[in-house]
């Protein structure tokens, strides 16, 4: 395939900063705490970085989505932002109806803030609510309480984003189901485009990890996965958040793109320290990693540190620390497992697979029309294991003959 | 020199020569030092050099260094100047250490003429280390004590020398006080060897006898057999008969263990080392058969020669099906240098193809799984180990059951009966309690208690079917006496009882492979156990699923493993699929240790249930 052909197909791009005011001891993401003198030179590493991806075949490729992840990217001053959002235009292309978002949490948004964002062309903010209960937010580390979360959404609505997704984690041990039910309907009652409803996932490695571990923190119930994750989709399907993966709900046409690109199979670009990005063999090419011929995509990972990514970028270019290459079952595997997480379910295409998933259905866990299989609400609660019943055993690397007694 | 020349002198020289041989083996018990002794005596004996020196010079299989025990028997031969200024000829012979082998061990004491017997002196005498000085002083060896690890702390050789004077009535001042981790008494160990051991008899010019003591495969030459020459002579050239299995075949060579294989013209009467003769198969080889010479048999064979057979049988099923033929091939690989391993095929409903092997004991088929896995990448669901029942039918015929699924119908069945063992037990007096306590719920009949020394530990003797040693009872041993009891045992006979077998169902189907044979006022509280531990180790599948215990069709004992809940809700963020994606590799894996039986995933270890259940 090459490089031009890759482009038929839409591209995303992921910009990672890793700035954030505190550490929120849940959090495994790639993060710095304060370092306000790394931000200018993180930033320049990141646009370098930019051009040189642009550089290996997809220059001036208009972009479908442009996502500011963090870390906390609302940290970042206007003009930080501004520069690089303008690399982005410049080594690339943002197409005319382009999602760009921005992840930000509600401490001390401002609505000069908001309309700066929306002028500099960020049409989505995913706002770290997490929670509306104070003591839960202690818990959690969140710098911010509920009366500032609520601002930050009138502040954000009020400058006129309509396409705001708002993060809710449930199952804090802190937090009971009615505590948790009145936040989700509080913040149902503002009536965003968007809800991501996650469960709190205790992180290997984390400070949260080691609480529980020792005993000083409480680890959530599975009890309350169930019933806060039940209770969430019947409040947001009622408020027309419509739940369209796992943990995420949206009216209809205000899906995440940048999001479903991930779940969907589709290509993205990375840039910044622990960002991931997933191209084809021949965009990879161009960049200078070469692939066997059985590899029909490569994703490749940055370094996690700032400083060391800084460093890399200022000698290579680029802040790659690995990649590896997708061959076409592990395509199929990583598609059959995001696509059984959207609503609109994934196309089974061996026939082992739709005789597993007939018995699934006799369970009550999938639905099939044709040969296109949507997990059901319970068997969105096992999807795991729904997933490893439809990709059947690991396949065998090598032939082997073998019937007993053929000897 | 003359052809007849050599023939008159030779009488003479080879009694010269036979004065100045030592054959000996060291007993003792696992730890107590054996290997660290063995590798002494190669380093002062200058057999191998200190540099060449790999600790635990004798345990060739890296499952022996890693276990600390010795699986074959391996012969070395050393040159030590005595301090009576002549050069004498060593033979050690060491032995495999377990329970399991305790004829091999007979057969290797058997070749020696004197045992060094190794004594741990923080520990003192094990129930097995006596099983074998009892068995070397049959034989008539000589038995040189060595109290072991004299530089440790707690040790007290006194104590154990007293020890040692009471139980086996070496004067306490012969024991030899050692360590061969400083090497201290290494030489005076090796003076006794000289002094208080005896050489062999034998005579040179009578009809060959050759004692076989071990063998082993080696793919270039075929079989290596390992002997001790009794009487007349062996050479390459020399024709020879097996005299129990009966087979002939031609000496290509002969050689001793330096400890490598070096060639020699001949081995006469009181040599040890190998010879090798285009041997195909170890079966041809049997421990403990004589060798003669086809054109001058002797007219009688050596003593004590026993057809070896499997004490414990187990099914072998690879976890995917594929791995069938592979696991037929690892099995004859084994079996080429593993006499005591036996097997055919087996065809189990749940578990698919796979083979019924025999083993001499549970520390032998552990041995053998885990080879299969770790030398040829099986991956094997092991049954429970089963032992042989006779049973009888009301039709007169006689049948050997080694398979639990396999007895008959019970109104078909006049009587089973079942293998017992006579069980001794070392335990020290505090712990005797719980031992005797295990003995009973194991169906003991207790036949006598012993102190040695008196009031200090006891020597206990139990009656016990062969069954219940085989399910858990060597970790239970140690468990309740703190690691400090060691048991020995042997096949005593067959004995009619009222056993029953005890199915279990899964999701409403029997599981062939889970099938166990129990005493009849046992089933109940068995089955209850048993469905409750595989509760515990079959993880809960996308629905409920049922576990029964059954005798004779009739349901004795039920537990549910609830349907999952709850597997996913994570989020799946940012573009990191490939750690999804590895994290549903590794469950995949996970699955697929499991084997599917009908609709339902069951472990490995479900197979193994039986054997942890707390009685």
């Amino acid at each position: 395939m090459t490089a031009e052909a890759d482009l038929a197909q839409p591209l995303s791009l992921y910009l990672h900063v890793p700035f954030c005011a505190v550490h929120c001891p849940y959090c495994d993401f790639a993060i710095h705490i304060g370092a306000e003198d790394l931000h200018r030179p993180y930033i320049e590493a990141v646009i370098r970085e930019l051009r040189l991806l642009a550089a290996g075949g997809a220059e001036r490729h208009p972009l479908d989505t442009v996502y500011l992840g963090g870390g906390t990217p609302s940290l970042l001053d206007r003009q930080l932002l501004e520069d690089l959002l303008s690399a982005v235009r410049e080594a690339f292309a943002i197409a005319p109806d382009g999602e760009i978002t921005i992840e930000a949490n509600p401490t001390d948004l401002t609505d000069e803030q908001a309309r700066g964002w929306l002028a500099l062309g960020i049409n989505r903010v995913s706002l770290g609510v997490q929670s509306l209960d104070d003591r839960s937010l202690r818990w959690l580390g969140r710098n911010h309480d509920r009366s500032q979360a609520l601002a930050a959404i009138e502040v954000l609505q009020g400058a006129g984003l309509e396409n705001l997704s708002c993060d809710l984690i449930y199952a804090i041990p802190e937090q009971s189901t009615e505590v948790f039910a009145a936040g989700i309907r509080a913040l149902a009652s503002y009536s965003p485009a968007h809800v991501s409803c996650y469960e709190l996932t205790v992180e290997a490695g984390t400070p949260l990890a080691w609480s529980v571990a020792q005993g000083r923190a409480k680890a959530p119930r599975e009890r309350d996965f169930l019933e806060q994750h039940r209770l969430a989709r019947g409040v947001l399907e009622g408020a027309g958040l419509l739940q369209y993966e796992v943990s995420n709900y949206a009216r209809p046409g205000r899906e995440s793109r940048h999001n479903l690109g991930y779940w969907q199979g589709r290509h993205y670009l990375a840039a910044g320290c622990g960002a991931h990005g997933f191209v084809s063999p021949g965009m990879a090419g161009g960049w200078g990693i070469e692939t066997t011929p059985s590899a029909v995509g490569v994703r490749y990972w940055n370094l996690r540190n700032a400083s060391t990514y800084i460093k890399q970028v200022g000698a290579l270019g680029h802040g790659r620390r690995g990649q590896e290459e997708i061959d076409e079952a592990q395509r199929e595997a990583e598609r059959l497992a995001c696509g059984l997480r959207l609503r609109d379910g994934v196309e089974l295409s061996q026939p082992q697979q739709l005789a597993t998933a007939e018995d699934l259905v006799r369970l009550g866990l999938l639905t099939l029309s044709g040969s296109r299989a949507i997990a059901t609400t319970s068997g969105i609660e096992v999807l795991d294991r729904v997933t490893l019943e439809l990709l059947g055993p690991v396949p065998v690397p090598y032939p082997v003959s073998s019937l007993p007694g053929s000897n | 020199m003359g052809r007849q020349s050599v023939g008159i002198i030779a009488p003479q020289m080879a009694s010269q020569a036979t004065s100045r041989i030592r054959n000996f083996s060291i007993i003792a018990h696992i730890d107590h030092g054996k290997s660290t002794l063995a590798d002494r005596l190669l380093e002062l004996t200058g057999t191998v050099s200190a540099r060449d020196l790999t600790e635990q010079m004798l345990d060739t299989m890296d499952l022996e260094r890693e276990r600390g025990i010795t699986i074959k028997a391996q012969a070395v031969r050393m040159s030590y100047q005595a301090q009576d200024g002549l050069t004498y000829e060593f033979n050690l012979i060491d032995t495999p250490g377990h329970v399991d082998f305790a004829y091999e061990v007979s057969r290797a004491l058997a070749a020696c003429e004197g045992a060094l017997l190794v004594v741990d002196a923080s520990q003192g005498i094990e129930a097995q280390t006596l099983a074998n000085v009892y068995k070397a002083l049959e034989l008539g060896l000589e038995i040189v004590p060595v109290v072991n690890k004299i530089d440790l702390p707690q040790a007290d050789p006194e104590l154990v020398r007293e020890e040692i004077a009471r139980v086996i009535g070496i004067p306490a001042e012969r024991s030899i006080l050692a360590s061969a981790r400083t090497g201290e008494g290494v030489d005076r160990i090796l003076e006794a060897v000289v002094t208080a051991l005896p050489p062999p008899v034998g005579d040179a010019e009578a009809p060959l006898r050759a004692l076989i003591f071990d063998c082993k495969y080696d793919a270039y030459r075929g079989v290596v057999v390992y002997v001790r020459v009794m009487d007349g002579r062996l050479r390459s050239g020399t024709q020879i008969r097996m005299m129990a299995s009966q087979g002939t075949f031609a000496v290509d060579e002969v050689g001793i263990f330096r400890p490598s294989m070096v060639a020699v013209d001949e081995l006469t009467a009181g040599e040890v080392g190998y010879l090798i003769a285009s041997i195909r198969n170890v079966r041809d080889s049997k421990v403990g058969d004589t060798i003669t010479e086809v054109s001058r048999p002797a007219r009688e064979a050596l003593p004590g020669y026993r057809q070896v057979s499997p004490m414990v049988w187990a099914g072998l099923f690879p976890v995917e099906g594929d791995d069938y033929q592979g696991l037929k091939e690892a099995l004859d690989r084994l079996q080429l240098n593993d006499a005591a391993l036996t097997f055919e095929a087996e065809t189990s409903v749940a578990l698919g193809f796979g083979f019924r092997c025999g083993f001499l004991g549970l520390l032998h088929m552990e041995i053998v799984q885990e080879r299969l896995e770790r030398e040829f990448q099986l991956n094997l669901i092991t049954t429970a180990p089963s032992v042989a029942y006779r049973v009888t039918l009301r039709n007169g015929t006689d049948l050997e059951i080694d398979n639990p699924d396999q007895l008959p119908e019970v109104g078909l069945i006049e009587t089973i009966e079942e293998p017992r063992v006579k069980l001794e037990i070392v335990v020290p007096r505090e712990h005797l309690g719980g031992i005797m306590e295990l003995c009973q719920e194991r169906r003991g009949e207790f036949v006598q208690l012993e102190y040695q020394p008196p009031g200090e530990r006891a020597l206990l003797t139990y009656d016990l079917p062969l069954g219940e040693i085989i399910h858990d009872f060597y970790d239970q041993l140690k468990s309740r006496s703190r690691g400090y009891a060691s048991m020995d045992y042997q096949l005593t006979g067959y004995r009619p009882e009222q056993l029953v077998k005890l199915d279990v169902l899964v999701a409403g189907s029997r599981v062939d492979a889970l099938s166990i044979i129990v005493h009849r006022q046992q089933a109940s509280v068995q089955g209850r156990k048993l469905v409750q531990r595989l509760r515990q180790v079959i993880p809960r599948q996308l629905f409920e699923v049922a576990i029964q215990a059954a005798v004779g069709g009739k349901v004795i004992a039920r537990e549910t493993v609830p349907a999952l809940r709850k597997d996913v809700l994570a989020k799946c963020y940012g573009g990191d699929i490939t750690r999804k994606r590895k994290l549903l590799e590794k469950q995949r894996e996970g699955k697929q240790r499991m084997k599917r039986v009908g609709s339902v995933e069951i472990p490995q270890e479900a197979f193994m249930a039986v054997l942890s259940l707390d009685r």
